[in-house]
């Protein structure tokens, strides 16, 4: 998807880092079996932070070894197949291809060349995970069809426009196949993907509002500020960072209503350290860039 | 009842002390300031009722039948979108969002041909429920606006404007570009301290 809710790594232990290591691998071990080897390209941390959040029980996972493409000399541990993970490669296949299918649509047949071979090469595997999760195809599908006529009218407000994303990742906390999860579980749950979503759907939209502009693009963050260049007034950066950490902090709130599983320590580091801290380097535009980067870190007071 | 200590996550081993700071922790966590007009309130509310039956048994126990000391959560919570003050013209609106029948609410509002200061707040309490918060912003600022003496919309406008009531197991103020401790932080903790004292 794109990669912002990720941990921060500064704050984990050792031992907390290598066992998020540990996941993501898994699920891009996931993703080759079960949807060849062309599926791994769209791995990535949002979808290892589901993995977790998904994730049952509070046991040590078995743990195995195994020299990849990525990592061909080193073996690199991961963690063995679970149901979690083959829930979150299947989500992943059917949500990247329809973000692929949304840009082919938007752009011109030459600028989203690119674009059309790389739905051309996850076809398969689409087709595949969609039989698996027809429930959460559907949900995907319908809902970044809304988006893109809301997006087209320009008209509607950040909300309404986060709220249509946010439908989706809310939908990830409903089990496949519909039946009746523990309410009490699932409520928080989907509260929590709802304002994940959200959060990812605003920073995103922060994140691209140069390129956005420069080509002419719907920007929901431009519509709602009125902006014409990159650059965020001041006073609109406020607005936008309090907005978001009260996203995180209802993500906050909800997480403690739910069960502690084996990842505690790194989902905890993620929904109240990462998740912030990618919001503020978003807006203060070191997120891009890697500016700062040697600062990173270094000036933390808790 | 589940097993008293695991609920506080202490070992029945643990000092009074150990156990004072647990119990504490959890206040801090599932405190009804942190599920302000949140939907998942009733939920936290349950949660902090378990932890203070927890609590006011293992101290019953150990002092054998003594005073206990857990924190009241009863205190006449309400959200601000409760049943004060408001005119007869959106009783109906207020008890749909308190109920959570947001659907409801959406189409009285948007039946309702006054426009008013009370009618934004409303809205501006929808979109929060809903969590459209910007949204919500919008709308409790154009309701203070237009009504600058009303004390609820004010409120409703500082709680959104301070972006909610985070917990940070992780401490307050830990990212750096925050700013400072605000006189909203201090008011925070100063809630927090009140919570847990016993007296």
């Amino acid at each position: 998807m794109f990669g912002y809710v990720r941990p921060l790594k500064d704050e984990l232990k050792v031992r907390e880092y290598d066992q998020f290591k540990a996941c993501y691998c898994a699920l891009c071990h996931t993703l080759k079996s079960r949807y060849g080897a062309f599926s791994r390209n769209i791995l990535n941390f949002d979808f290892t932070f589901l993995t977790m959040l998904l994730w049952d029980g509070t046991d040590r996972p078995a743990y195995q070894c195994a020299r990849c493409v990525a990592s061909p000399l080193r073996k690199k541990t991961y963690c063995a197949p679970s149901p979690a993970l083959d829930l979150c490669a299947g989500y992943s296949v059917i949500l990247a291809w329809w973000k692929l299918r949304d840009s082919v649509k938007d752009e011109t047949f030459f600028v989203s060349l690119g674009d059309r071979l790389l739905s051309l090469l996850l076809r398969r595997a689409y087709k595949k995970a969609s039989r698996a999760y027809p429930a959460f195809d559907e949900t995907v599908r319908s809902n970044l069809e809304a988006l893109g006529r809301l997006e087209s009218a320009g008209d509607a407000s950040l909300d309404a426009c986060a709220d249509k994303f946010a439908a989706i990742t809310e939908a990830l906390a409903a089990p496949p196949g519909g039946e009746a999860g523990s309410a009490d579980k699932a409520r928080p749950l989907r509260q929590l993907l709802y304002h994940t979503g959200r959060y990812i759907y605003i920073t995103d939209a922060c994140d691209d509002l140069e390129d956005d502009l420069k080509k002419r693009r719907f920007n929901p963050v431009a519509n709602r500020f009125g902006l014409t260049s990159g650059v965020v007034p001041e006073e609109d950066r406020t607005v936008l960072r309090t907005t978001l950490m009260h996203s995180c902090a209802l993500i906050g709130a909800a997480y403690e209503l739910l069960p502690k599983n084996y990842w505690a320590p790194v989902l905890s580091n993620i929904i109240y350290l990462g998740m912030p801290e990618t919001c503020f380097r978003v807006l203060d535009g070191t997120w891009r860039k890697g500016k700062g980067a040697a600062n990173k870190g270094m000036d933390r007071t808790i | 009842m589940n097993d008293p200590y695991s609920v506080l996550g202490v070992s029945p081993g643990a000092t009074e002390e150990e156990i004072k700071k647990a119990y504490r922790e959890l206040v801090r966590k599932y405190h009804p300031d942190n599920y302000h007009n949140n939907p998942l309130a009733d939920l936290a509310q349950e949660k902090m009722k378990e932890i203070n039956e927890a609590y006011d048994q293992v101290t019953k126990s150990r002092s054998g039948g003594g005073q206990s000391g857990s924190y009241n959560a009863g205190g006449g919570y309400a959200g601000p979108t409760g049943a004060t003050g408001g005119s007869a013209e959106f009783t109906q609106v207020r008890a749909a969002i308190n109920s959570g029948n947001l659907a409801l609410a959406e189409q009285l509002l948007n039946a309702s041909q006054s426009r008013n200061a009370e009618w934004h707040f409303l809205m501006g309490s929808l979109c929060y429920r809903k969590g459209w918060l910007d949204d919500a912003r919008r709308y409790f600022q154009t309701a203070a606006d237009m009504e600058p003496g009303n004390q609820e919309y004010l409120q409703a406008l500082s709680f959104i404007s301070r972006g909610g009531q985070p917990y940070n197991p992780y401490g307050y103020n830990y990212n750096a570009g925050t700013g400072g401790c605000s006189a909203c932080d201090v008011c925070t903790a100063m809630l927090c301290v009140d919570a847990c004292c016993q007296c």
